[in-house]
């Protein structure tokens, strides 16, 4: 196939059509993927450069970070008109005891069931399955010692459902006061 | 009034109450931490025997509708309760350091639970901002296409081609059904030689003279035909016995 023409087209542009045909966060290394001559530090720029073009035309969508990658999303002031939609998927919100045991395995992992178990002081293996079938949380690695239990940690999937880039955008406990707060 | 319900629908109704009541506490620590909580009271400096009498007075209410291993764990936390309450009555010996309250490892339990409650608060804000950003296809990752909905990448040109170079058709033959050996008619015409001589005949001495089955078919369905238009009777004791064909009693021919 002819390729005439094909360095004139802007690495912006490949950039920006990798990301948008893709469901999922991209690195920008597999972004660069798409061509021979651009580098990760190269799709790094471009994605900066359509975050603000998107910006200043106050597209219904933006670049977001999630997890290591990037991935197109509508902006949040659109989300009640697509779910008027029934072809949107609805994201399914974590029970109480699912998000507790995601916020234990975030900090500790890896980490074992009676750990978890010990901290909440109930039960917790058919949360760990759920959360495991979600494929939010996996295995990581076994303990030493007697069963040799396995070990929790948080997955990419983890930070892509709560918008998050990396585990250091979770709340640092010191930052919260919690011990002198009263319940409301 | 109420109609007793069958025992099925009760423990599902059961279930669904105890539900709800977990919604509300995730379990005892969370029960306490409410207790405490709820009421301003210092942390650090629990009455225990306050708190442990609003904690059993809180499960009894609904330890008959939890399942035992729920149950379990509260009970397992009012036991705990119990235990620092009657260490709490001992006389304290002066040898005995500050930090070895009976109460200190129930309070670090309690405020790192805390902790690990407040982070899930800030993670269900951040699922709900997070659910307000919808991608392309949406969040779960739809399965692979199936292969019949794969873009084919074949031309026309390609396809002729390809179906220039398949073999011709075989020439059609016209469908011949082979002829049938015997007729229904022809079986009728032996039954009733048969009968002739005698009152009855069982079945089987009139297959076993023939060798193939369509014999034994037609034989049968000739038998069926005479037994419909009331020429012969049919018998037979019991399962797999031998099948009596008898005269018919109002035969011309007898």
């Amino acid at each position: 196939m002819e390729l005439s023409g094909y360095s004139a087209v802007k690495t912006t542009r490949i950039v920006e059509a990798v990301l948008f045909a893709s469901e999922t966060p991209l690195t920008t290394a597999e972004i660069a993927r798409a061509s021979g001559e651009i580098t990760a530090a190269d799709v790094e720029s471009a994605i900066d450069e359509l975050r603000q073009e998107y910006e200043q035309e106050e597209r219904a969508f933006q670049i977001y970070p999630l997890g290591d990658g990037y991935q197109i999303l509508t902006r949040p002031e659109y989300a009640a008109y697509l779910e008027r939609l029934d072809s949107v998927t609805r994201t399914v919100r974590l029970s109480r005891a699912a998000l507790e045991t995601l916020a234990i395995i975030a900090f500790r992992q890896p980490v074992g069931r009676l750990e978890i178990e010990e901290v909440r002081g109930v039960s917790v293996a058919g949360v760990l399955r759920n959360l495991q079938e979600r494929g939010l949380i996996e295995v990581v690695e076994r303990a030493e010692g007697l069963g040799r239990p396995l070990l929790y940690g948080t997955t990419r999937k983890f930070l892509d459902h709560f918008g998050l880039r990396s585990l250091e955008d979770l709340p640092r406990p010191e930052d919260l006061q919690i011990s002198l707060r009263a319940e409301e | 009034m109420r109609l007793p319900t069958p025992a099925g629908s009760r423990i599902a109704e059961v279930e669904e109450r105890f539900v709800v009541d977990l919604e509300r506490f995730q379990g005892p620590l969370d029960l306490l931490l409410h207790l405490i909580r709820s009421q301003d009271i210092d942390i650090f400096d629990i009455p225990i025997s306050e708190i442990t009498a609003q904690f059993v007075a809180a499960i009894e209410k609904v330890e008959k509708r939890l399942s035992l291993e729920r149950a379990g764990e509260f009970l397992e936390m009012a036991a705990t309760l119990v235990r620092i309450k009657a260490q709490m009555l001992l006389p304290r010996r002066d040898d005995l350091l500050e930090d070895e309250d009976p109460r200190s490892e129930l309070v670090r339990r309690l405020l790192e639970y805390e902790l690990f409650r407040e982070i899930a608060y800030t993670l269900a804000d951040a699922e709900a901002e997070r659910a307000h950003h919808h991608g392309k296809g949406y969040v779960e990752p739809r399965p692979p296409p199936k292969a019949s909905e794969l873009p084919l990448r074949l031309t026309l040109e390609e396809l002729l081609e390809v179906a220039a170079s398949l073999p011709a058709p075989p020439e059609r033959r016209p469908h011949r059904a082979p002829v049938r050996p015997v007729t229904v008619d022809e079986k009728i015409e032996l039954w009733f030689e048969a009968l002739k001589r005698k009152a009855r005949v069982p079945f089987e001495w009139f297959v076993k003279r023939w060798k193939t089955r369509i014999h034994a078919v037609m034989s049968f369905l000739a038998c069926l035909e005479l037994a419909k238009r009331g020429r012969v009777r049919l018998r037979q004791e019991r399962h797999f016995g031998t099948l009596w064909v008898f005269r018919g009693e109002d035969d011309e021919d007898r």
